[in-house]
């Protein structure tokens, strides 16, 4: 294990790394205790220039009901669910089909279609733009949640791809040649043997995907114009123009926005962190 | 002996029943695909306003008709003699259909026609016949761009944005190293440590435009402890008298952009971070030890024992740094838009605002100044299929 585990160390460096630790973290989470902080007190602290200090009121509740009073941000937070739900489930269930195509078959455009899934996930959004709204208009869903969603989707599809087909990949494939020598069909090895085998890898993408499109921002402000179909990251940024100086309010707002995820990673920890960590491990 | 002959060739003979069903299914959704559902008519029948409210209903039973007749295709295929004796060769491309379908469709054609785009004049209308309002002027956007000062401010940028955002890479590393410890809790710490990669980027570009307020936020805090003496005016209210006024990050072009690739490191940083602990989670323990024997120690260890060891997390630490800085876009958005004067754009955000910004509608525009970012993204796509397709002829 390196660097060397403290039970080898000095007791001092114990004691040292254990202050060190809580420090270093409150330094490194400062931005965000500081906009907490913010978010829960009343407007005239900020006036007066208590803005770290202890709140002179607590006004959690209140606060995070104006933001709901006074903006549409219920409505945001659930046209980002509208989004976000759906795309994960249409783009981890195509890999799972594009997946498996890619890793258990041997056929020539195995590899070239798979670096083409690879290479499409990594281009910039910008060259994307203009085609994808002239798509959008054509199949008469620009300005709509669903049209949103057929976007990123289709465009999730890529990194879902890389992700299922080198997981698939690791599977022992002995098990689909004896089930094909028993006669069992191709789709039923699919649906009854693989799928089962790669849950693991479904919840991970899950949760990566939906924690990706909640977080979008440009493909929301691209394709989507109506106030009342913004997800949030979009709402949050118009509020930023509504409030000007409101700052209680503005913090509030934000840190809704960020909620979810949030909770997300922490419950599905396991499964995040193999998701992003994908490679990291291996070539 | 024929018995068995007989066998196999009714097993790869067309079920003409099979088929025959299919072929209808399919046939009716067709029709309504392309005939009967349209708009007006659902409008009609749901009895709805406008043609806007229309659009999603209408668009659901297109999904739903879309998927029937996906299923009945599919059916048909496999009723096929032609299927049954290929078998092997045939499935790839029935699992692969939906996925590459939608992915040419809204990944790869989009990126030829923006190249296209780019060689033509146009601001994105079509004439009331549908036809193309543009027209065709070869290389003029390229030359336009040529002699366009905020192309090249947007060039300096990305090549900024680059160059400091690999600094998450070693910042990352040095924080997996500091946390690689086994203590009560560190499994918290180091889950909080992540946070910030969670988060949405618009979120971050606010909780920074605030930390950066020159006013109240915290970085005047900071400011105030060492320049700042707070003072009663007349009137009785508590004021700040700074001996240096706290500077404006964003509002100054030339910290502007400095500003904002910080707070785009906060998260890039606890990306590196996780993907750092998770290749020292495999580091092997029998080649530190061996390291040790040898007298390795500190640095020494560090550099020619474990990192190259965490090759592989570098790599990918290297990669995604690449791509978000090449990426960035939401913080700009939300913390300058661009400004001030323009100083903090980089390629992203020069393009949307070109192509879709107020009052310009620079399609043709845009899409060069897409085309010219593609083409510097490309390099990196390309070392990094390379490398993958080396990694493919080894290992399998």
């Amino acid at each position: 294990m390196f660097p060397q585990p403290l039970e080898k160390r000095s007791s001092g460096f114990n004691l040292g790394y254990k202050i060190a630790l809580p420090i270093a973290l409150f330094f490194w989470l400062l931005p965000l205790l500081a906009i907490f902080m913010t978010s829960i007190r009343p407007v005239a602290d900020i006036a007066t220039g208590n803005v770290f200090g202890i709140p002179s009121k607590f006004q959690f509740i209140e606060n995070y009901r104006e933001v709901f009073a006074k903006t549409d941000a219920l409505q945001y937070l659930i046209n980002t669910l509208l989004i976000s739900l759906p795309t994960m489930v249409l783009s981890v269930g195509i890999a799972c089909l594009t997946g498996y195509a890619l890793a258990i078959y041997k056929f020539r455009w195995a590899l070239p279609l798979f670096f083409l899934f690879v290479a499409g996930n990594f281009v910039p959004f910008q060259i994307l733009m203009l085609p994808v709204v002239n798509i959008s208009v054509k199949l008469d869903m620009m300005n709509t949640v669903p049209g949103l969603v057929m976007f990123h989707s289709a465009f999730q599809a890529g990194f879902c791809t890389l992700f299922m087909r080198n997981f698939i990949k690791d599977l022992p494939f002995e098990l689909i040649e004896s089930a094909r020598l028993e006669g069992v069909g191709e789709f039923q090895i699919f649906w009854r043997l693989v799928l089962p085998l790669v849950k693991p890898a479904i919840a991970a993408l899950c949760v990566l995907i939906f924690t990706f499109i909640w977080n979008d921002f440009f493909w929301a402000t691209v394709l989507i114009q109506e106030d009342s179909r913004l997800p949030i990251t979009v709402g949050v940024r118009t509020l930023n123009g509504e409030f000007v100086q409101q700052w209680h309010l503005i913090s509030a707002a934000s840190l809704l926005a960020a909620m979810p995820p949030v909770l997300l990673f922490f419950l599905m920890q396991k499964h995040f962190i193999a998701g992003l960590t994908l490679g990291a491990t291996k070539g | 002996m024929t018995a068995s002959a007989a066998d196999l060739t009714g097993k790869f003979d067309t079920s003409s029943k099979q088929v025959g069903v299919a072929a209808a299914i399919l046939a009716v959704c067709t029709l309504i695909l392309v005939f009967v559902i349209d708009t007006s008519l659902v409008q009609e029948v749901l009895g709805l306003a406008r043609a806007f409210d229309a659009r999603v209903p209408t668009f659901f039973i297109r999904v739903a008709i879309l998927i029937v007749a996906l299923g009945a295709a599919l059916y048909l295929v496999t009723g096929l003699s032609y299927y049954k004796r290929n078998k092997l060769a045939v499935t790839p491309w029935l699992f692969l259909a939906i996925g590459l379908g939608l992915f040419m469709l809204y990944v790869i054609v989009p990126i030829f026609q923006s190249i296209s785009y780019s060689f033509t004049k146009w601001d994105g209308l079509y004439d009331i016949n549908g036809d193309w309002t543009g027209e065709w002027v070869g290389l003029h956007n390229y030359k336009l761009l040529m002699s366009d000062p905020n192309f090249y401010t947007s060039l300096k940028n990305n090549i900024l944005w680059l160059l400091l955002y690999m600094l998450a890479v070693p910042i990352g590393l040095f924080i997996a190293l500091f946390l690689n410890q086994t203590v009560r809790g560190i499994r918290i710490y180091k889950s909080l440590f992540f946070f910030p990669f969670v988060i949405s980027q618009v979120v971050v570009g606010l909780i920074f435009v605030w930390a950066y307020n020159p006013q109240f936020g915290l970085l005047s805090e900071f400011w105030s402890w060492f320049f700042c003496d707070n003072k009663v005016n007349i009137v009785g209210n508590l004021t700040r008298v700074c001996s240096v006024e706290p500077p404006s990050i964003l509002g100054n072009e030339h910290t502007a952009t400095y500003g904002i690739i910080a707070a785009g490191l906060w998260p890039q940083i606890a990306y590196c971070m996780i993907l750092y602990l998770t290749g020292l989670n495999n580091v092997s323990p029998d080649q530190v030890e061996a390291g040790q024997l040898d007298g390795a120690r500190g640095w020494k260890m560090l550099w020619h024992v474990v990192l190259p060891q965490l090759k592989p997390a570098t790599f990918i630490a290297v990669v995604v740094t690449v791509i978000g800085a090449l990426r960035s876009f939401d913080m700009i958005a939300t913390m300058t838009q661009g400004g001030p004067f323009g100083s903090t754009n980089v390629l992203a955000y020069y393009m949307y605002d070109q192509a879709v910004g107020e009052g310009v509608g620079r399609y043709g525009y845009g899409s060069a100044i897409a085309t010219v970012l593609f083409l510097i993204m490309l390099l990196y796509i390309s070392y990094f299929l390379y490398r993958m397709y080396q990694d493919e002829k080894e290992g399998h």
